[in-house]
């Protein structure tokens, strides 16, 4: 009940903050210039640069995000408040991954929705192969989103400095979710998606499972 | 383990606490009755804001017992919160929220229901007189009206007792006087309040019992009158003389005399012997001016405030 609260709560904080709208119109205007400039994307469909543009800047940015927040509202003793209420701890951190998360994954949605229009548009229909080749790199996108996510909050309980926060978060978060791009690249016995949603899923319960264990022996 | 005392809001017995090498409380001692208005003052550092988030539940690691209501708080935490309003020093809020959504947010997790909310939110910012300003958001709130946010919140579910700690903590003058204004009203409606300061001046008017805290040990408990009395500081007597006036008072003229001040040429304190009584001594004094002729142009008497008793037990005066 509480972490129904609170999530709703985050998503209404959350999607109007500046770091959200970036995300809101900053990737569909994105995936809209990426069409006019015509790059030469060496027949890469728009959807699935889009797709790896959305996992590089989208995870970036809530992990950013993330780590400021949770570090920002501990100095600010904002918790104090609500965990004399009856709220368990691990609830304030998942609430603030799930409203993250659901807001990269609209965002998300609107910039691919547009990349697969654009490339119907081009290409009078899209192929088979581009609708998987658009769902590999969403799952893979997905994954890599939830880690960085995964690591924002990690770096925000665990640090107090808040540029450390973000440095640590942003510089380790890219790090470690290219790892849910691996088998793209080097392993051909699993299928890419597969491997990246175990990858993302793992990683992701790992950090959360931590911070959720540091919060707890947390003094306030 | 439940204590049997009906009346006793809040008990603590022998709580003690140490964050690794510092004693932050050392086997505390002390009752809240229903109704009482308690005074928890001490330096900075003394330990009076963990003994309150002891009874909060943001401490759950010492030693003793704190009793509420008759039930031990370790094992209640969560049916206690129902009947605690908690200000906390220095709590911020996410700075996206107005007035309205901190007040709604917290008044869900307090378990109340949302057809009840509006209604008390409205009684609740109308007390603290915050209704008309409900939208603005917590960023451009001033001082005073975030600790009026702060303590609007810890009324949202009606507690049975507040908790303030430290409330009047870098406000100005006028957010002081009505933050202390609403903690009256609040003690009038029979509020039970702990209302903790390091400035004594805040809650001599307020409190009906006060503990003195110091390097984590309950030094005094008792009520103002009971402290002024017990601590047998000694009065004073300020005299102006009239300017031709030639005849002065010294420490050997009289027996009552403790020691003796001048403020000015024409002005003395006087600092009477404890074990004196006040009326004796006063008589004494006129008597000695009467007869040695000395025009006097004022005499009052001064009689030691709460300050004096509350420095001289933090300074180790009276153990």
């Amino acid at each position: 009940m509480n972490l129904r609260i609170l999530f709703v709560d985050e998503l209404k904080g959350f999607y109007k903050s500046k770091v959200m709208l970036i995300l809101w119109f900053g990737m569909p205007f994105l995936t809209l210039l990426l069409h006019f400039l015509n790059p030469d994307l060496e027949e890469l469909p728009v959807s699935i640069l889009v797709a790896l543009l959305i996992s590089s800047i989208g995870g970036t940015l809530s992990a950013a995000l993330l780590s400021t927040s949770i570090a920002n509202e501990k100095s600010h003793h904002v918790y104090d408040l609500f965990l004399v209420k009856p709220v368990p701890r691990y609830s304030i951190l998942l609430a603030k991954y799930f409203a993250v998360y659901l807001c990269l994954i609209i965002a998300t949605g609107i910039s691919l929705i547009i990349g697969l229009i654009i490339d119907t548009y081009t290409s009078g229909s899209v192929p088979d192969y581009i609708l998987q080749n658009t769902l590999d790199s969403l799952s893979i996108s997905l994954a890599a989103m939830s880690i960085s996510c995964s690591i924002g909050i990690f770096f925000g309980i665990l640090v107090s400095s808040v540029p450390v926060a973000v440095i640590l978060s942003v510089y380790i978060g890219n790090q470690v979710s290219a790892v849910s791009i691996l088998a793209t690249i080097f392993i051909d016995f699993i299928n890419p998606s597969i491997f990246a949603l175990i990858i993302g899923v793992s990683m992701t319960v790992l950090f959360i499972g931590i911070s959720i264990i540091v919060f707890n022996r947390k003094q306030f | 383990m439940y204590s049997d005392k009906t009346h006793e809001l809040i008990n603590f017995q022998s709580v003690s606490k140490d964050y690794k090498n510092l004693l932050a409380l050392d086997k505390i001692s002390f009752t809240i009755n229903k109704g009482d208005v308690f005074g928890y003052i001490g330096p900075n550092g003394a330990g009076k804001t963990t003994t309150i988030k002891i009874i909060v539940g943001l401490i759950r690691d010492y030693s003793g017992t704190v009793y509420f209501n008759g039930k031990d708080i370790a094992k209640n935490h969560y049916v206690i919160h129902k009947f605690v309003g908690y200000h906390p020093q220095n709590a911020g809020f996410q700075e996206w929220r107005t007035i309205n959504h901190v007040m709604y947010t917290f008044g869900l997790l307090s378990g109340l229901r949302a057809n009840v909310l509006e209604e008390r939110i409205q009684k609740t910012l109308d007390f603290v007189d915050l209704l008309d300003d409900r939208d603005k958001k917590v960023k451009y709130l001033s001082g005073g009206m975030l600790q009026k946010l702060r303590l609007a919140q810890a009324l949202i579910n009606e507690p049975e007792i507040l908790i303030l700690d430290e409330p009047l903590s870098g406000l100005d003058p006028s957010s002081r006087y009505q933050i202390k204004n609403l903690i009256k009203l609040l003690s009038k409606q029979g509020k039970t309040i702990l209302f903790s300061s390091h400035i004594l001046s805040d809650v001599q008017d307020v409190a009906n019992k006060v503990g003195i805290l110091n390097q984590g040990k309950i030094l005094r408990i008792g009520t103002p009158e009971e402290l002024q009395n017990e601590f047998n500081i000694g009065n004073e007597i300020e005299i102006e003389y009239a300017n031709d006036n030639k005849i002065f008072l010294n420490v050997d003229s009289l027996s009552c005399i403790h020691t003796l001040d001048k403020l000015a040429s024409n002005k003395q304190v006087l600092h009477l012997k404890p074990e004196f009584n006040l009326d004796n001594a006063i008589n004494q004094i006129l008597s000695f001016l009467i007869q040695n002729k000395s025009k006097i142009r004022n005499f009052k008497t001064i009689k030691p405030s709460l300050e004096d008793v509350y420095l001289k037990y933090v300074r180790g005066e009276k153990q």
